[in-house]
């Protein structure tokens, strides 16, 4: 027992003095931290206060929590000359975590938040600092495309950076070996649609006997939120992206337009033909993911690459090709604007105590857009993640990326191959045809007019309302509902505070106009 | 016991019988269904349907959860907080409800409605946490074991069991020259322990299924329990429950996810068939007797 | 030894007269070591439940986190108003309640059902065995279930939903249908929370002193006058404890399990006040709000928790305190 304690002990020594061998930040104190300093100094002339900064982060646990001091976060220490804490916050809390930080003030210089009306109103009551009127100082920051800061602003100020991702994320995957065989071609209006998922439904492309093949099959959150599955068709068909105004400013929302409406009527339709799963409002989107790598469904629009579906799906269909496509309909490509974000890094007034410290903490966020930067968090340590060969660099262990580089992938400021990177990651051909699909997408975008519009309306009863409609959109599909229910459910939605909804967007449009 | 053999206790027998392998079954399943995907292929699992017998066996998933030392950590931080935590809230419970046993008591109504009412009305999540820091208890492991130390439920079941043991057996000891602590520990305890085995379960099992305290209270995630991961890997993954603002969560295959509650769930499972003694009819005077 | 505990029922020696100065205090010197040690769990109590309880001033308030409850503006009953004027509150009552009352009167009796079930078992082995295996859905995540549920009874090729297509030809969507969702929700409450409900009336049957049934059987008691003799009599308080404390959570319905089950068909019935404080304090951080609704639910708990307790001393019985 004692040996075994000892072995421990000498174990964990061993570990340390490894750890700090390799960390030239952390092992030393005052005497060898100075030359440290000095040489983060040379790499980014901006910073004047040549110690590290103490830089508390909180952000959103990725599946686990890398350990503190590991490679990554030294090799950013090193270049930002920073000394970094990450505070990994487990989904299921994150909220609740927040709130608790702000109420007790205990708040990290870097807070990940996402714009929602809590957060919102905290931006609305300066807890956070307004950096806008800073940013132009920060020549990484100044050159990203103004909608990402956009999307994020309260009342035409910017509170904090987004973390960037795609504006067009939607994208059709489709089952191109089924395609091929029976010479159909990938649909754009209605009709099209309509016989393609039926023939599908129909023809038993999968030749195994059975009927049980779909078109597209849908979960229970097909019509919830940016991803929704009908907004994506519907403004492909020419919609609005949850929202339309014209020039006046009237807003109408979706689920009032004929084009929504059609998409509507043709989703009611291949219900009660039984061409989509019968089952969608009760099905959850990991069901139908296993559906679509078991091959039974041939086509999908999602957020996703076509790449990591067909080799999920090659495991059980052999012969199985997918394809990607941009969502195009009768004119032309159209895909709906998202938020362009996955949260924003929010610096706290109480944390970030003056300008020179909230100047230092931006030329850290700033940095992060380096070249040097741009390259470690997106793929890692050369030689231990990844490999250059040529013009390409080549991934090397898979594993390890997803748990060491991953999380700060996820939760760092990056725009991936669109900003900064030396060399792209050498990929497959699918892979990269589904990505310029996504990245062509920022051209064709439809953007929601009433994203950054503030409405009482909507901070009250906002989900409520959302939840009104979204309900009645499924019993129209299943058919509990006929047109004049469903109108009748509009015309509750507009009772319930809808109208309200509508007039309060208009007036904070013109306001902002 | 010879006596009972007639036809009528038989044919009451072989229902009663029948009957709870029926429920047994029943209420196997759902766990059964669990561990046979976790040993699945994700090809099999792809196929859909009920796996109750794994066809194509695969231990990739297990090779999975058991590539970090992450899983092995929570795991024990869980067992430690079990262990720890059940003591003390076996401690201060029966400290506490023993002396609200006794009738005579005075004030004994008020404290009893006092706790009753820590049942229906409490001040929340924020207003807790400022108590939990300003003991400084954040951060540690204790912030998971002392704010929960006695549950009021627990602490009036336990009373009412307390209220049943034989005011004699205790009256001989005070005789003896016991003080009342003294008649708790070396009488009452040792005839209660079905209640104690009973309780204990409860708040082991309570304490191994915080996640949430968790969460709040600590800061490092190394100190995480097992349960954070759980939901991490698994709730959240299935439910949508949460932060619905956060869409690009990683999603574990089902494989993996069944494994992880295996993994998560086995060691608790195992605490009840070791209790399982305590709970044999007639314990209490038999003990009394011998 | 039985005899000698009967007769000795009661406090002997200390029957001080009532009433007069003097016995107040001579009952707390008598009782001084029971005072110590109440008060660790006394202390307990004002320090981690009774110290935040200003926090319950958060449902009259408009709560925001970042001006904390010092800071944060006074409402009166605002919330209150609010909540009973809104449209669905009478639905969400309704479904509330008739979720609760089915709990009581068709989840609440099944493991006093099943352990006395059990106590008939003679063969010790069998019943450990059965034991072992009944309590162990309790630990499985209303996620699994839900999703085991789904499996079982999709329209999509859920196992049960093709055998019933095979006998009658029919399918039927008990998991969208409005009519089915009660019965799925109680279901499932028994099916996950039946075995692990037993371990209380186990533990409490375990007091039970086997000469009793001896007695009886030799008196030529038949089984079913046995257990209703002794076997009831001996778990009867135990029974009417968690009666009466399950009534001061009438009103909950079990967020989770509920909000899994919910589909956008059978919300009318499903909805309850758990589900709708969920979307309005999570999803739109209407933090007084919903504190607004639990205290009310509370309120109700609480009323309902001090009527049983009172029904129950008048029928003589120990009840809760």
């Amino acid at each position: 027992m004692k040996k075994r304690m000892a072995l421990l002990m000498g174990g964990a020594l061993l570990a340390t003095s490894v750890l700090s061998a390799c960390g030239s930040n952390n092992g030393q104190n005052a005497a060898g931290g100075k030359t440290d300093a000095a040489k983060g100094n040379s790499n980014a002339p901006a910073v004047e206060d040549t110690s590290p900064l103490e830089l508390s982060i909180a952000v959103h646990q990725a599946a686990e929590a890398p350990a503190k001091g590991n490679p990554m976060e030294q090799a950013i220490e090193k270049y930002t000359n920073t000394k970094l804490s990450f505070q990994w916050i487990p989904n299921s809390g994150y909220d609740e975590k927040i709130n608790v930080m702000i109420a007790s003030g205990e708040l990290p210089k870097i807070l990940k938040v996402s714009y929602v009306p809590t957060i919102i109103s905290a931006m609305q009551a300066d807890v956070f600092w307004e950096i806008g009127p800073y940013l132009k100082d920060y020549p990484n920051l100044a050159a990203q495309p103004e909608t990402y800061y956009n999307n994020i602003k309260v009342d035409g100020k910017l509170y904090g950076l987004p973390v960037f991702r795609s504006v067009g994320r939607a994208v059709l995957q489709y089952r191109k070996d089924w395609f091929d065989e029976s010479g159909q071609k990938v649909p754009k209006t209605l009709d099209e649609w309509y016989n393609v998922l039926k023939a599908v439904a129909e023809n038993d492309p999968d030749k195994n006997g059975k009927k049980d093949t779909y078109g597209i099959m849908l979960d229970k959150n097909y019509n919830q939120g940016v991803a929704s599955t009908l907004t994506r068709f519907s403004v492909m068909q020419g919609g609005p992206n949850k929202w339309e105004a014209d020039e006046q400013g009237n807003f109408t929302p979706e689920f009032m337009t004929d084009v929504f409406n059609d998409t509507l009527d043709l989703f009611r339709r291949l219900y009660a033909e039984k061409l989509i799963n019968q089952d969608f409002a009760v099905t959850d989107a990991q069901t139908i993911d296993k559906a679509y790598e078991a091959g039974r469904v041939a086509l999908r629009i999602s957020g996703g690459n076509a790449q990591s579906m067909q080799t999920n799906l090659v495991k059980v269909v052999p012969t199985a090709v997918m394809d990607a496509a941009a969502l195009e309909g009768p004119g032309g490509i159209r895909v709906p604007a998202e938020s362009g974000n996955a949260g924003i890094l929010a610096l706290p007034k109480s944390s970030v105590q003056d300008e020179a410290e909230m100047k230092r903490v931006m030329t850290f966020l700033d940095q992060l857009l380096d070249k040097e930067m741009v390259n470690l968090i997106n793929k890692g340590i050369e030689g231990t993640h990844y490999s250059v060969e040529g013009d390409f660099t080549l991934p090397l262990d898979k594993d390890a990326d997803a748990k060491e580089v991953k999380p700060y992938r996820d939760t760092l400021l990056q725009r991936g191959e669109s900003y900064n990177m030396d060399k792209p990651m050498k990929q497959t051909e699918l892979f990269q045809k589904n990505n310029k699909i996504v990245s062509d997408n920022e051209q064709y975008v439809v953007s929601n007019p009433a994203l950054t519009l503030i409405s009482t309306t909507y901070t009250e009863r906002g989900s409520e309302l959302e939840q009104m409609i979204t309900d009645a959109e499924t019993k129209y599909i299943m058919g509990k509902i006929d047109e004049a229910g469903w109108n009748a459910e509009i015309e509750k939605w507009k009772q319930a505070g809808g109208s309200s909804l509508m007039e309060e967007y208009k007036e904070a449009y013109l306001k902002n106009k | 016991m010879l006596q009972d053999k007639t036809i009528g206790n038989r044919i009451f027998d072989i229902i009663n019988y029948t009957l709870l392998i029926l429920i047994a079954l029943v209420c196997v399943l759902p766990f059964v269904y669990v561990l046979a995907v976790s040993f699945t292929s994700p090809a099999e699992v792809a196929r859909g349907g009920l796996i109750l017998w794994p066809k194509e066996w695969s231990l990739a998933s297990y090779r999975y959860i058991f590539s970090t030392d992450t899983l092995f950590r929570s795991m024990l931080v869980s067992i430690y907080i079990t262990v720890v935590g059940t003591f003390i809230n076996l401690l201060f419970t029966s400290l506490m409800a023993y002396p609200l046993a006794k009738a005579t008591l005075r004030g004994r109504q008020f404290i009893l409605l006092a706790v009753l009412f820590t049942m229906l009305f409490g001040g929340g999540m924020i207003p807790t946490y400022f108590v939990v820091k300003a003991m400084g208890l954040t951060n540690s492991l204790w912030s998971l074991m002392i704010p929960n130390a006695i549950s009021a439920f627990n602490l009036i079941v336990l009373k009412n069991f307390f209220q049943q043991i034989p005011d004699g057996l205790e009256d001989s000891a005070r005789i003896d020259g016991c003080t009342d602590v003294g008649v708790l520990f070396r009488i009452v305890l040792p005839l209660s322990m079905p209640a104690m085995a009973t309780f204990g379960l409860f708040y082991a099992v309570g304490h191994w299924n915080q996640f949430f305290s968790a969460i709040l209270y600590i800061n490092d995630s190394r100190l995480y329990p097992i349960q954070v991961l759980l939901r991490q890997i698994v709730i959240l993954a299935q439910g949508s429950i949460g932060d619905t603002s956060i869409d690009n969560i990683e999603i574990q295959p089902l494989t993996i996810r069944m494994a992880v509650i295996v993994f998560a769930t086995v060691p608790i499972l195992l605490v009840y068939p070791f209790l399982q003694k305590h709970f044999a009819k007639g314990v209490m005077l038999g003990s009394v007797k011998g | 030894m039985k005899q000698n505990v009967s007769t000795s029922a009661g406090t002997p020696g200390i029957k001080a007269p009532r009433g007069k100065a003097g016995t107040l205090l001579r009952d707390i010197i008598r009782d001084k070591w029971l005072y110590l040690m109440l008060l660790p769990g006394v202390i307990y109590f004002i320090i981690f439940k009774y110290v935040p309880m200003y926090g319950v001033s958060m449902a009259f308030m408009d709560y925001k986190p970042y001006t904390g409850f010092l800071g944060s503006p006074w409402v009166g009953l605002k919330h209150f108003e609010r909540f009973f004027s809104e449209p669905q509150f009478g639905m969400l009552f309704r479904n509330t309640v008739i979720l609760a009352v089915y709990n009581l009167v068709f989840f609440f009796p099944m493991p006093i059902i099943l352990s006395l079930m059990l106590n008939e078992v003679r063969r010790a082995k069998f019943k450990n065995f059965v034991q072992t295996l009944i309590y162990i859905p309790h630990f499985v995540s209303w996620v699994v279930v839900v999703g085991i549920f789904y499996i079982l009874l999709t329209t999509e090729n859920g196992v049960l939903n093709e055998l019933l297509y095979r006998i009658t030809g029919e399918k039927i969507a008990f998991l969208l249908e409005a009519e089915w969702f009660r019965t799925m929700i109680i279901t499932q409450s028994i099916w996950k929370e039946i075995g692990w409900g037993t371990v209380i009336f186990l533990a409490a049957l375990a007091g039970v002193d086997l000469q009793q049934y001896e007695a009886a059987r030799i008196d030529g008691a038949s089984r079913w006058r046995q257990l209703w003799h002794i076997t009831l009599p001996a778990i009867r308080s135990t029974i009417i404890i968690l009666f009466i404390l399950r009534l001061g959570n009438f009103l909950d319905s079990g967020f989770e399990h509920i909000f899994l089950m919910i589909t956008p068909t059978n919300r009318e019935v499903g909805e309850v006040f758990d589900t709708y404080v969920y979307t309005k304090g999570m999803t739109q951080a209407q933090y007084s709000y919903s504190a607004a609704v639990g205290l009310f639910k509370s309120a109700v708990g609480l009323v309902l928790v001090l009527g049983s307790n009172w029904l129950a001393k008048k029928f003589g019985e120990e009840g809760v305190y």
